[in-house]
């Protein structure tokens, strides 16, 4: 066991946990708007034989949580089979470090999946493998395409103040059209985790 | 002696800014009016990123992980005597 019941239902409810947001409220509900289920997505998670209860761990100023978290906020409305309950990571440093990225990296958004009697069914972490690939060769190419950024690796700092706000903009563009992508991604491999331990 | 500037690139959606208000703190804490400036850039990509007059003098992704203020206090002082 994971974690018990008690400590579960002091979650913040993905409701609650909008409602607490200090800040980039306005970014996730843009996401949150941008978020289409798939048939199959829906079909996998509706169909599931009991509820399962999810753990989260987030942070509001997180950029990986303000993209993926109103995926499974949405998978949660559109289905009914899953409770969400949401955790600040700072002030829960002994789960976080339970659900390390690489063994090492506290890194969020964390979807750890549990069934009726809090036994861990499986866990997700911050982004898919193929969304972090696709940006960082999407990334390569805004690089490759604009010599007045400099080297990719080259400090930020030392570029003019306008050179800089363009390739921030440049960024921003790609993130922007790489959403679809990314929730397509996210649905894709949640549905794959959900349909894994569904099989157990 | 003349004024240095000093500035601190940190990843905004990694949630670095407590390492850069308390980084920033420190050096005007300890240098006051000797520096021209303390330039806070908020980036992305896990960058924590310090120069001081154009050299850089920590990265996270070279050096791995948060400067020790210390270090960036005495790279602060040694630019300042040699300036």
């Amino acid at each position: 066991m994971t974690i018990t019941a008690e400590r579960f239902a002091q979650g913040l409810t993905y409701d609650a946990f909008k409602a607490g947001m200090s800040r980039n409220r306005e970014r996730l509900e843009a996401n949150e708007a941008r978020v289409v289920i798939d048939e199959e997505t829906r079909r996998a998670f509706r169909s599931l034989a009991r509820p399962l209860r999810v753990l989260v761990l987030a942070e509001d100023w997180c950029g990986d949580v303000i993209a993926n978290l109103p995926v499974l906020g949405a998978l949660a409305r559109e289905s009914g089979t899953l409770d969400v309950r949401v955790f600040y990571r700072d002030q829960n440093l002994d789960l976080i470090d339970r659900w390390l990225n690489q063994g090492k990296y506290r890194s969020i958004p964390v979807f750890v999946f549990h069934d009726e009697d809090f036994r861990e069914l499986g866990h997700w972490i911050e982004r898919p493998a193929a969304v972090t690939e696709l940006r960082a060769r999407k990334r390569a190419e805004i690089f490759a395409s604009h010599p007045e950024f400099g080297p990719p690796d080259a400090p930020v700092d030392q570029l003019p103040d306008h050179v800089r706000a363009a390739l921030q903009a440049e960024l921003q563009r790609m993130r922007d059209e790489m959403t679809p992508f990314a929730n397509a991604e996210v649905q894709r491999e949640l549905r794959e985790l959900v349909v894994r331990v569904a099989a157990r | 002696m003349s004024p240095v500037r000093v500035k601190i690139t940190y990843c905004a959606e990694c949630g670095y800014e407590p390492q850069a208000l308390e980084l920033t703190k420190a050096l005007m804490y300890e240098f006051g009016g000797d520096l021209s400036g303390i330039e806070l850039i908020p980036w992305e990509s896990g960058t924590f990123d310090v120069s001081i007059d154009g050299s850089l003098v920590h990265s996270m992704r070279r050096e791995g992980g948060f400067p020790e203020a210390a270090a960036i206090l005495s790279a602060v002082r040694t630019r300042l005597r040699g300036a």
